[in-house]
């Protein structure tokens, strides 16, 4: 057997496996035993308005690059929300893009593992596995949670998954290799609460000209507060959809390169406060952002200031009362509906004990840990609520992941608060040294599970799916 | 250029033996041709074939080898992960086709299938014997309940006998004060004597309150104690149906008893549980299970009754307020901790330097058994012992003396005898001389023995010691006999020598050197430790000194501690 020689060490068995990891941001696909996804695409796709939809076929949705081209009249739609999959047409329409055109592949000849978030729920499981058996003939299926596959990626049977994404931030705690749903924590307060943020910052400032990369022709370098100077190119008329699409690309260009998260919290109650504000406003600290339109702005405190916020969400208050109303406070708690379908919430162990158990970092007033939980907050109290027994091995096997977790000194910040917070505990931290080891760390979990010769008897086929029905194969085989 | 050239330029003649060989050669090279730099080099290396063969390496060979053998075929072949699955998957298998295929192979089991292992969890029965088990453990509660029940009631029986106790004790109290109120307030009109009661009877009343506030502490404890029994009995309401339980089992074996899981994934319809719960509820009806069962392990059943969710739930909460500490409170019982053991190793080093004084003080204790003395005979026979020891001795001292008489005899030339009182060592130290004089002798006579020739050679030191001097002889001449002690090889001064006795700590011959300056021993100034006229008799006498003053300084020492110590006991004794 070919398993036969080298299992000792590696233990895999490839049988060209594809796996799909559908993110709120990017969607992953490629073989299983690669070490990088053959396709890292947007999880968007632009498709005409409807009043011009003079041929109404399916195929008319455009995936890719592609969307980018400026075309009059067509829209650009998100598939995904939270990770979740919102539009299932364009998702299946998407998907199959790739598998066919794309990569060419033969469905019955590979098996396909799809990753879900915790937050799936029963209903849109049972969705999800019915359009996969539906639409494509895949030889078999599985789902597998993204935090085991991440654990599965960093070989740590036990460990807390934080991952830091563009729409959600989530911790969930892994235990032997099966995510705990129970425990498990979401919060809005990730890459697109920063990109509105940005938005939201910009705009309030008088004479900074934001146009998308497309639309400008030349441009000549100018800095802040000098007007900008850049001409126009004639484009087609574009919808306000695909206009916001190009310019979420400066937003996130915005996020990567100017933002530094603060040493110390930066709206704590102590004198030192002040003192932080002139430190990071030395000139040392000040980086220039080039706007498309060649105008560039200087930025000081601000850039730890926005950046602050994935800590402290309620320290940036937005100046349009529709994106303020467009997060509220969150306390990262899950609600699951059961296996009956009757909706309880769930009661969580020491609830009211967790909130006294977890001193609240310096910096934070205790009104705003229960009403919106920063990432430091939001993992502590996560610890709080696992098993005592099991708490100090979680602890020391910390993985944090997600795009949004590139930001320079998050990792040391979270540390320090973490270890302040929980001074019993000790805690490690592990983080991808490789940022685009990071950005896909769940699709490389699911390459690394999809091709372990172990893991072939979990497969579960078309035939099967037939004769259990999907309420049986949630139940039974996709735990 | 070839190496003949070389030679020709060099004018260097080549043997005409060498000749032949080369021409040997010469056709070998011609019968196949080198062309380039393959003929560039064969010049310059010429005839003189490099020792080593180059051109069959390892390597070289290896890659023909493997261009001509051909590739082990590997074959994509259909495969099944597990028998009762239904799917086929392909991967690629060492091996041709027909052997893969041959029914042997495909009889064999996945390779991975083997490790497709499963816990052994007794199956669940039916619902007839489940309800028979769950009344059982009801049953079992109960009495448990009954007997802890009993418990509390003779404590609280305890407790209020207690109560009363006191409550009568204050009773006496108060009606003493009443009395005195009373006695104060006689003179005092009727009306005014009845508010004052009730005044009185407030402020007994606040005072009663006060000093029932430990008491209510102790009912709050024990409601809380009833509190908690009142959950479990809650909880013994939020009963096990035969489904649930069978849910339970059913996750159990799904997770492989991994608790965690079990619990995060356990959702029946409207029960809550704890993790503890769950595993009292399996644990026990295995236990039944196993019960029921012939040919189970009793220790099995054993270690399942033994779990207790009370202590299970007391052991987590344990744990969590360890966890809860500040950092304040771990570095403090960290530094405690710490000084502890400081604590802890001063003892042991006082007790361990107790005993070495102790032992210093003691009187030298016998290294053999007294017991056979004890008797009378063994007495006598002691005795006896001894006598003939001391016979020996005589005998011997006898013998010496005569030899030595013997040796005066020989007409040698001898110093002018030295008056006996002149030497005040020669009392003692005359044992000492005798037995090296002995030892001395013996060698010399052993050497007579082993080479007789060599005694006709002998030259006149050895002549003169053969001799055996006398004591004053000996010591006029300044002869000395190192017995067994070490001597360092050379010549030195004896003004140089270290002395023995100073092999001590610097600290301890600090003191030692005030001792000497307090006695008004001349130390030859500085550091040396000298004698200021160092002869042998000085210097031995000297490291003698130094010695016992070290010993004297040891003793000293360990008096102080002691001293100080009763001192420190009596004190404290004075004080309980």
């Amino acid at each position: 057997m070919s398993g036969s020689n080298n299992t000792t060490v590696y233990g895999g068995d490839e049988i060209n496996a594809i796996v799909l990891d559908p993110g709120s941001f990017h969607t992953r696909i490629g073989y299983a035993g690669d070490d990088f996804p053959k396709v890292v695409t947007s999880s968007c796709y632009a498709s005409p308005t409807d009043d011009a939809m003079t041929d109404s076929t399916s195929s008319s949705r455009i995936f890719g690059e592609a969307i980018n081209v400026p075309r009059a009249n067509y829209k650009v739609s998100p598939i995904l929300k939270d990770s979740i999959i919102e539009d299932w047409d364009a998702a299946v329409d998407q998907y199959s893009h790739y598998f066919k055109t794309i990569l060419n592949i033969e469905y019955p000849e590979h098996p396909l593992l799809v990753t879900e978030p915790v937050w799936a729920e029963h209903s849109y499981r049972k969705t999800m596995v019915e359009n996969f058996y539906e639409h494509f003939d895949f030889a078999a299926l599985y789902l597998a949670k993204a935090p085991t596959c991440i654990s599965f990626q960093q070989g740590r049977s036990n460990c807390l998954v934080v991952d830091i994404g563009h729409d959600s931030v989530s911790v969930t705690p892994v235990i032997d290799g099966i995510s705990l749903l129970k425990n498990s924590m979401r919060t809005h307060y990730a890459g697109q609460f920063l990109s509105d943020q940005v938005k939201d910052f910009v705009d309030s400032k008088q004479g900074l000209a934001v146009q998308s990369t497309y639309k400008v022709r030349s441009k000549t370098p100018t800095v802040y507060p000098e007007a900008a100077q850049y001409q126009e190119r004639d484009v087609t008329q574009v919808t306000t959809s695909f206009d916001e699409y190009q310019q979420a690309k400066v937003w996130h260009e915005f996020k990567e390169t100017v933002f530094e998260i603060p040493e110390k919290s930066l709206t704590s109650p102590n004198p030192q406060t002040s003192n932080l504000k002139e430190f990071y406003s030395l000139e040392v600290h000040r980086r220039m952002f080039e706007f498309p339109t060649g105008q560039s702005v200087p930025l000081g405190f601000e850039r730890f200031q926005l950046a602050e916020s994935i800590f402290d969400p309620v320290s940036y208050k937005f100046h349009t009362q529709e994106l303020a109303d467009k997060y509220p406070a969150n306390n990262g708690e899950l609600k699951f509906s059961n296996l009956y379908d009757d909706y309880k919430p769930i009661k969580r162990m020491r609830k009211a004990e967790s909130s006294q158990s977890t001193p609240t970092p310096a910096g934070f007033g205790a009104s705003t840990t229960t009403e919106a939980r920063g990432l430091s907050q939001l993992i502590t109290h996560t610890l709080s609520t696992i098993d005592i027994d099991l708490r100090a091995s979680v602890a020391h096997n910390i993985i944090v992941t997600g795009g949004l977790s590139l930001i320079p000194q998050l990792t040391e910040r979270l540390y320090n608060e973490l270890c302040t917070a929980n001074p019993g505990l000790k805690i490690r931290l592990h983080a991808a040294g490789n940022s685009s080891e990071r950005v896909n760390q769940a699709w490389i979990g699911g390459s690394v599970l999809a091709s372990l010769g172990t893991f072939h008897q979990m497969w579960v086929s078309k035939e099967e799916y037939e004769e259990a029905g999907a309420e049986r194969i949630l139940n039974q085989r996709f735990r | 250029m070839s190496a003949n050239d070389i030679l020709d330029v060099l004018n260097i003649q080549r043997d005409e033996l060498k000749q032949p060989p080369k021409k040997k050669l010469k056709p070998t090279a011609d019968s196949n041709p080198r062309l380039g730099m393959a003929r560039e080099l064969y010049n310059l290396i010429g005839p003189n074939t490099p020792p080593v063969n180059l051109s069959s390496s390892a390597y070289n060979t290896n890659t023909k080898d493997r261009f001509k053998s051909k590739p082990s075929p590997w074959t994509r072949i259909e495969f099944k992960p597990r028998k009762d699955l239904k799917v086929n998957f392909n991967h690629w298998v060492k091996g041709s086709r027909e052997l893969l295929e041959s029914e042997e192979e495909t009889k064999k089991p996945y390779f991975f299938e083997k490790f497709n292992v499963k816990l052994d969890i007794p199956e669940l029965v039916d619902e007839e014997t489940f309800d028979l088990f769950m009344k059982e453990i009801e049953e079992h509660e109960k009495e448990v309940q009954a007997i802890l029940a009993q418990r509390r009631e003779e404590k609280e029986q305890a407790r209020k006998r207690e109560r009363e106790e006191s409550a009568k004790l204050k009773e006496t109290e108060k009606s003493s004060d009443n009395k005195l109120h009373q006695v104060k307030k006689e003179p005092a009109e009727v009306p005014k004597e009845s508010q004052g009661d009730d005044k009185k009877s407030d402020e007994e009343d606040s005072s009663n309150e006060k000093s029932e506030t430990k008491e209510h502490q102790d009912e709050k404890k024990e409601d809380q104690e009833k509190e908690s029994e009142d959950e479990q009995k809650s909880e013994l309401g939020q009963k096990w149906s035969y489904d649930e339980t069978k849910y339970l089992f059913e996750l159990c074996s799904a997770f492989e008893l991994k608790w965690p899981i079990v619990y995060d994934r356990y959702n029946w319809h409207t029960t809550s549980r704890t993790l503890e719960d769950l595993k009292e509820q399996f644990y026990r009806i295995c236990a039944k299970i196993f019960e029921s069962q012939e040919n189970s392990n009793p220790a099995l059943i054993e270690s399942l009754k033994v779990f207790s969710k009370s202590r299970e739930i007391e052991r987590k909460n344990y744990l969590e307020n360890l966890l809860k500490r500040t950092p304040a409170e771990i570095a403090e019982e960290e530094s405690l901790v710490i000084e502890a053991r400081r604590f802890e190793l001063a003892a042991k080093k006082m007790l361990l330097e107790r005993s070495h004084l102790l032992t210093l003080l003691d009187s030298p204790q016998t290294t053999q058994p007294i017991q056979q003395y004890q008797s009378s005979q063994g007495l006598t026979n002691l005795y006896n012992n001894l006598m003939i020891i001391d016979k020996h001795q005589k005998k011997r001292q006898l013998q010496q003396q005569q030899h030595r008489s013997i040796g005066s005899l020989n007409q040698d030339p001898v110093p002018p005898p030295i008056p006996i009182a002149a030497s005040s060592s020669f009392k003692k130290d005359r044992s000492f001389q005798t037995h090296l004089q002995q030892y001395l002798s013996g060698l010399l006579k052993q050497n007579q023995i082993v080479n007789p020739s060599v005694k006709q050679e002998a030259n006149t030191i050895q002549q003169l010691l053969a001799k055996r001097l006398t004591q004053k002889e000996e010591e006029a001449y300044g002869l000395f006999f190192h017995g067994t002690e070490k001597l360092t090889p050379g010549v030195i001064l004896r003004s140089s020598q270290k002395l023995p006795g100073l092999q001590q700590k610097q600290s301890v011959l600090k003191s030692v050197n005030s001792v000497l300056h307090e006695l008004d021993i001349p130390t030859a100034g500085g550091t040396s430790w000298k004698p200021i006229m160092p002869t042998r008799k000085t210097m031995t006498k000297y490291d003698e000194l130094i010695r016992s003053v070290v010993a004297l300084l040891d003793v000293k020492k360990g008096k102080d501690k002691l001293e100080a110590e009763i001192r420190l006991i009596k004190s404290q004794r004075g004080l309980q």
